[in-house]
């Protein structure tokens, strides 16, 4: 197909005459003895950005590493985590009705929320002009699990089994009061799209373990409602594309477009490639635009994963009792229970950051029964994950994280009566979880006031949880940044301090 | 008066650290050329001293005016600057007058049996001598060149060790020895830069040219903790480029002084209120209570490039654990090493022994691995973390393990050991955790072994 071509580029075009220059200049260099002391010297003055594009002659897996390799001076420190699974709750699960137990308030129903509280907090447009607050006591009963004496609702019943193993945060607390933002925050660290994600930044600074897969996936529970996700909560920002996180979509392809068209064997794509690297070089040299580089090392990516994917999607493989332990939804691919089961695969094949996002957190009103259902489809496999990645001992350098963008209100929102009420929007107090590498087991930190709306010991920002999680993975979140538009950008911008109570 | 000094005349000053070396070299070489040509009896090498004296005698004469141009900066103490200056110019004069009688522009007849140009050029190394010492104690403080000295029992007034964190004294065991490191070797009494000393109390309150430097009960507003503060590009970040910089820790115990006892330089722990972190970093500090939970990471030889793209030809993957600690975390990829191929594990293995004490992390999982290759794997004796899962492996590699001294966690699920192994694993000291799903230990093996005891072990569930 296309293998009669020469081997040497030489462009016709005019403007192109420049980089032709350049070209003959590198090979003046590669062939004459001056060249090589000047490549010597090259190498001692730290060129490699100097020369930094990508040799004519490097390997597919030489192209790949150019983006893995180290340049930034990182891990700042031993890291105790390899990799993580975030898996994010959209929507805003109810603390109270899942571990925040408030045993007060049972005696406070549909009493108003007193001012002292709310001390004139702003609410949103849904339940601001409301002409009255009421408190709304969980509808679900609490005990005490394990050995640590966590208390978690009825509504999860097998995470439960498992309390020993997590770290509790009640006292998390964000900026912002409505999904897009909050979320935004949540991943990117500011409330406005186009910061990179934790994975990009992840990704960007500590490089990839594996070459088949991308280094960052995010995986989205199928015929999820509620608020939409949009690509930009995984997306890179301003980091270089290849730091984006890759969507794996249910249903046949999990990546779009990796499978070859019909009546095509593929076989010479391999030599497609190499001299589209080619081209893509001469580009490169006359534009020196990185987005070429990145674009090159995508198509590499894209060629492995035309292999690796399937493989790994594949899961045939594990056991009945595997598909037990995660429910039987996990034969479902698409839901939250075969993306759990799904990511330990990704994980195993060393991915370094899996991205869930399970959609539907919003009970704006039915609570309970938003609650319940919600907590049936996530509940056993998260459970299920925990014991997994324990069994296998990937527990020990995985860093699980469960949580979603805010928490919610302790009044009802809507009508209150003793089976039903709504909860609005509460970025003030909300509780989430981590477990694996590095992180307490069987802890709880941080406290919340008796109606579970202000932090009244050991508040954690979303910009100390960045910063505690980049911390677990050897990275100072200070020192990680990249200079764009004329300042320097961190994930954690410049707020931020590591929560060292929650480490090991 | 510092003000009225021209930039230019600063700039120029600057370099009297780099041009100071040509007269000493000119001199003291043409010490020498006399002595060799004395001992060999070789007239010829005599023809180079004058030659030699003059380009001393006129580099130093540049030195002085430069040294006095540095001088000018006030960076420095008078009184050591002054044996500085006068012996500078004793030099430069003295090298001159041994040029002159050596070329016999002096004559002097000879006074007993000494020889005016053998014993001018004498006297000139030793004061050139001199004057570099008192140049040196100049840029790096008095106590710097005997700081190492063998069999220097001679302490600096050492505060008695504290035994509890209560009896410290804020300033003294915490704030003291920090500044010692990082600050005194520029303001002390002899080079004060910004004409700040820090040597004790009485100059850390008068401070320097931009004035105080502590606000005491606020750290935020104290000179000392702004510098340290701002980004290190900036041109006031202290230390200056090229130093260390404090650290967050260090930082915190600065600001907790500040605050709390109110830059006080004899408040003791025990009087003041002291945050939870602050107690984790003082204990640390002052060696109490070491947070025992960590095994350190050793020092280690650095592995070459050339080495490690040898190893990772083995299908082995590299990875630095922490920048330039040349640290690895090794991964052998699952079922790098397949069925009927199982004897290339063993040469893979030998592979990585030029880098056995760079080892921290090792992973070499479902890759057909023996009893018999483990005991390659044994002489990694700095592994931390190890994964040996999915392997054919006997209570026999465990006891190989037991070598493995630093180990916090080992991963064995999926092998063939057995609850024999169990009273192995407690024999290891660092051991935190033991992975043995799918092992032919169960529960029941379980119910003898003391829940307390570390390791845990961690089944299915």
């Amino acid at each position: 197909m296309c293998n009669n071509h020469h081997k040497k580029l030489r462009s016709n075009n005019k403007d192109l005459h420049e980089i032709e220059k350049q070209v003959d200049r590198r090979d003046f260099l590669k062939k004459t003895s001056l060249g090589l002391g000047a490549l010597a010297l090259g190498s001692l003055l730290g060129a490699d950005k100097m020369f930094a594009s990508i040799n004519k002659n490097s390997t597919p897996e030489e192209i790949l590493n150019t983006y893995n390799k180290n340049r930034l001076g990182l891990p700042h420190h031993l890291p105790k985590a390899k990799r993580i699974i975030y898996l994010f709750q959209s929507g805003g699960p109810s603390q109270m009705d899942l571990f925040d137990y408030k045993p007060k308030l049972s005696d406070m129903f549909g009493k108003e929320l007193p001012d002292s509280v709310m001390s004139g907090q702003r609410l949103t447009g849904m339940s601001g002009n409301q002409s009255t607050l009421p408190i709304a006591p969980s509808v679900f009963n609490f005990k005490q699990y394990g050995e640590s004496r966590a208390w978690v609702s009825d509504a999860m019943p097998y995470l439960s089994e498992v309390v020993d193993d997590l770290c509790f945060i009640k006292g998390m607390q964000t900026d912002q009061i409505n999904h897009t933002p909050a979320i935004t925050f949540m991943q990117t660290g500011n409330q406005l799209p186009g910061r990179p994600s934790i994975g990009s930044w992840l990704s960007y600074g500590l490089g990839s373990d594996n070459e088949n897969l991308p280094t960052f996936i995010t995986l989205v529970s199928k015929n999820g409602k509620g608020q939409p996700l949009k690509s930009s909560l995984w997306g890179n920002g301003f980091l270089p594309t290849e730091h984006q996180g890759v969507q794996f979509r249910s249903g046949k392809d999990p990546v779009l477009y990796l499978s070859d068209p019909e009546n095509y064997d593929g076989n010479d794509r391999r030599h497609m490639l190499d001299y589209l690297g080619d081209l893509n070089n001469l580009q490169h040299d006359a534009y020196g635009d990185p987005e070429i580089q990145a674009r090159m090392s995508q198509y590499e990516m894209a060629f492995k994963m035309q292999t690796s994917v399937p493989e790994v999607s594949d899961l045939s493989d594990e056991s009945d009792s595997t598909f037990e332990m995660y429910g039987k939804d996990s034969r479902d691919p698409g839901t939250y229970a075969a993306n759990c089961l799904m990511a330990r695969k990704l994980l195993e094949k060393g991915v370094k950051f899996v991205q869930l996002y399970h959609q539907g957190w919003d009970q704006h009103n039915y609570c309970p029964g938003g609650v319940k259902s919600q907590s049936k489809k996530t509940d056993q496999p998260t459970a299920a994950l925990i014991k997994d990645l324990k069994q296998r001992g990937m527990l020990d350098d995985t860093l699980v994280v469960w949580g979603g963008e805010f928490g919610r209100t302790v009044y009802s929102q809507g009508q209150l009566t003793k089976e039903n009420y709504g909860r609005d929007h509460h970025p003030k107090a909300f509780t989430m979880w981590m477990a694996g590498a590095g992180v307490k087991p069987g802890f709880s930190y941080g406290e919340t006031d008796d109606f579970s709306y202000n932090v009244v010991k050991d508040p954690v920002h979303v910009h100390d949880f960045h910063a505690t999680l980049l911390h677990l993975f050897g990275v100072d979140h200070e020192r990680l940044t990249f200079k764009h538009q004329g300042r320097r950008y961190r994930l954690t911008d410049v707020h931020g301090n590591v929560v060292k109570d929650l480490l090991t | 008066m510092e003000n009225s000094v021209p930039d230019f005349v600063l700039f120029l000053g600057r370099f009297h650290p780099l041009v100071v070396h040509l007269p000493i070299g000119f001199l003291v070489f043409a010490f020498l050329l006399e002595i060799f040509s004395r001992i060999k009896k070789n007239p010829v090498l005599t023809t180079a001293i004058p030659l030699a004296l003059f380009l001393g005698g006129v580099s130093a004469l540049v030195a002085c005016i430069l040294g006095y141009m540095l001088s000018l900066s006030g960076d420095y103490d008078d009184n050591a600057l002054d044996s500085h200056f006068w012996f500078g110019i004793a030099t430069t004069v003295l090298a001159f007058v041994a040029w002159l009688i050596r070329i016999e522009k002096i004559k002097l007849s000879n006074y007993k049996k000494i020889q005016p140009n053998i014993a001018a050029l004498t006297l000139l190394v030793i004061v050139i001598s001199v004057t570099g010492h008192y140049g040196g104690n100049l840029t790096h403080g008095s106590d710097y060149l005997v700081k190492y000295l063998p069999f220097n029992t001679e302490e600096k007034t050492e505060l008695a060790a504290v035994t509890n964190l209560e009896e410290a004294e804020v300033y003294g065991h915490l704030v003291a020895p920090i500044l010692e490191n990082k600050c005194i070797s520029c303001h002390n009494d002899s080079k004060k830069k910004g004409g700040l000393s820090m040597i004790d109390s009485v100059s850390m309150h008068s401070g320097g040219k931009s004035g105080a430097i502590l606000v005491p009960g606020s750290a935020n507003e104290s000179e000392l903790v702004k510098r340290v503060l701002l980004d290190p590009h900036n041109e006031d970040f202290m230390p200056p480029e090229g130093k260390t910089p404090l650290t967050e820790e260090e930082i915190a115990i600065i600001t907790y002084w500040i605050n709390s006892s109110n830059a006080d330089f004899k408040t003791k722990v025990a009087n003041v209120e002291i945050p939870e972190n602050i107690t984790t970093i003082a204990s640390t500090m002052l060696g109490l209570g070491a947070n025992n939970n960590t095994v350190a990471l050793p020092t280690v030889a650095k592995v070459s490039n050339e080495l490690i793209a040898s190893i990772e030809k083995e299908g082995f993957k590299l990875k630095e654990l922490v920048f330039e600690s040349n640290l690895f975390e090794v991964v052998l990829a699952p079922n790098t090493v397949v069925e009927g191929k199982e004897n290339q594990l063993k040469a893979k293995l030998e592979k990585l022994l030029p880098i056995k004490e760079n080892i921290i992390w090792l992973s070499i999982e479902n890759n057909k691995l023996t009893d018999e290759n483990v005991q390659i794997v044994s002489q990694f004796t700095n592994i931390q973390k190890l994964k040996l899962s999915e392997n054919p492996i006997s209570d026999n590699a465990i006891q190989h393990l037991l070598k493995l001294k630093n180990m916090t966690s080992v991963n064995l699920f999926g092998t063939k050991i057995t609850s024999k192994s169990l009273e192995v694993f407690s024999k290891m000291e660092n051991l935190k955790y033991a992975y043995v799903w799918q092992t032919n230990i169960e529960q029941k093996d379980l119910e003898g072994y003391n829940k307390t005891n570390t390791p845990k072990i961690i089944l299915g569930m």
